[in-house]
């Protein structure tokens, strides 16, 4: 392959990256073609040497940060047409539900990982204030001199300051568990996305 | 390597290829080859970090009847090479505390 086919297969396998970064992308790679072939190498040799498009092209897609991508995604190119407008328009009881839909399903299941959190702790700050609940009162029973209830609340308070300890590191763990999935779900997430674009 | 030490490595070299003069893309790539080998994409990447880190300037020159890029080392560029030289004293007595000791070595 020659640098002219080189760089616009490059360009090709770069559309829809940001305008400026593929310019300046195309003539680093085109000067190191030419200073390669200044040393006495053929443009086959030369762009041999670079690298298959695929290669660089997947390499530089992983290089550009994921809100550049996304902002490139959503600016048009070009102005809509008239026929585009009235389709976006006409069907716009049919895409906004979908897309306020899809919004709602993406906060929803952030909010469960995280209410999922909440609720663990809540059972842990429970059982503590139950242990603390149970000695307080057993304490106002034995100064009162009733036996019975004293150790009924003795025990109910120390079964649930026993469950809470164990707990703890259960709830901590889950927690922690629960965080680090979401970080990799989110770091798939990426990737898919750029995989998508280095197809293209 | 840990992704990390290596990223700060790359830097440090590549600024070490500008130091002595301005250089080239396809030169700096050839001056680390004995150490090193850089693909361009990354060489690309790193360039870019160091220009955003002011660590070194671009200027377009002609050369041959074509345009090519030179790189300029700056003070902060010098600076963060003795920054890499004390770092290291420091990685290298940590290495000794490692293997002192070590049945393997």
């Amino acid at each position: 392959m020659n640098k002219k086919d080189f760089l616009t297969e490059l360009k090709n396998a770069l559309t829809g990256l940001p305008q400026d970064d593929v310019e300046e992308r195309l003539s680093f790679y085109g000067e190191m073609i030419d200073d390669r072939v200044e040393e006495g190498k053929s443009e086959e040799e030369a762009v041999a040497e670079i690298g298959s498009v695929d290669d660089v092209a997947a390499q530089i897609v992983a290089d550009i940060p994921l809100t550049r991508l996304v902002k490139e995604k959503i600016t048009p190119k070009r102005s809509l047409r008239a026929w585009e407008i009235v389709l976006i328009a006409v069907g716009f009881p049919l895409w906004f539900p979908l897309l306020a839909a899809a919004g709602v399903v993406a906060l929803a299941l952030y909010l469960v990982v995280w209410v999922l959190i909440v609720a663990l702790w809540a059972v842990e700050v429970s059982l503590w204030a139950g242990a603390l609940g149970g000695i307080v009162l057993a304490v106002i029973c034995a100064a009162q001199g009733q036996s019975l209830p004293l150790m009924a609340l003795l025990g109910a308070g120390l079964f649930c300051a026993g469950l809470s300890v164990f707990l703890f590191c259960g709830c901590k763990e889950a927690s922690k568990g629960i965080l680090h999935l979401t970080g990799k779900a989110a770091a798939r997430l990426k990737s898919r996305f750029l995989r998508k674009e280095c197809v293209k | 390597m840990d992704t990390q030490l290596k990223r700060g490595l790359l830097d440090v070299c590549v600024l070490a290829a500008i130091r002595g003069e301005d250089s080239y893309g396809y030169k700096i790539i050839k001056d680390m080859k004995p150490y090193l080998e850089l693909s361009e994409s990354t060489l690309y990447t790193i360039l870019k970090r160091l220009e955003t880190a002011e660590m070194l300037t671009v200027r377009t020159a002609e050369h041959d009847g074509r345009l090519r890029k030179y790189y300029h080392i700056t003070e902060a560029g010098l600076r963060r090479i003795e920054e890499f030289k004390t770092e290291w004293k420091e990685v290298v007595s940590i290495y000794q505390f490692v293997i002192k000791g070590d049945p393997h070595e």
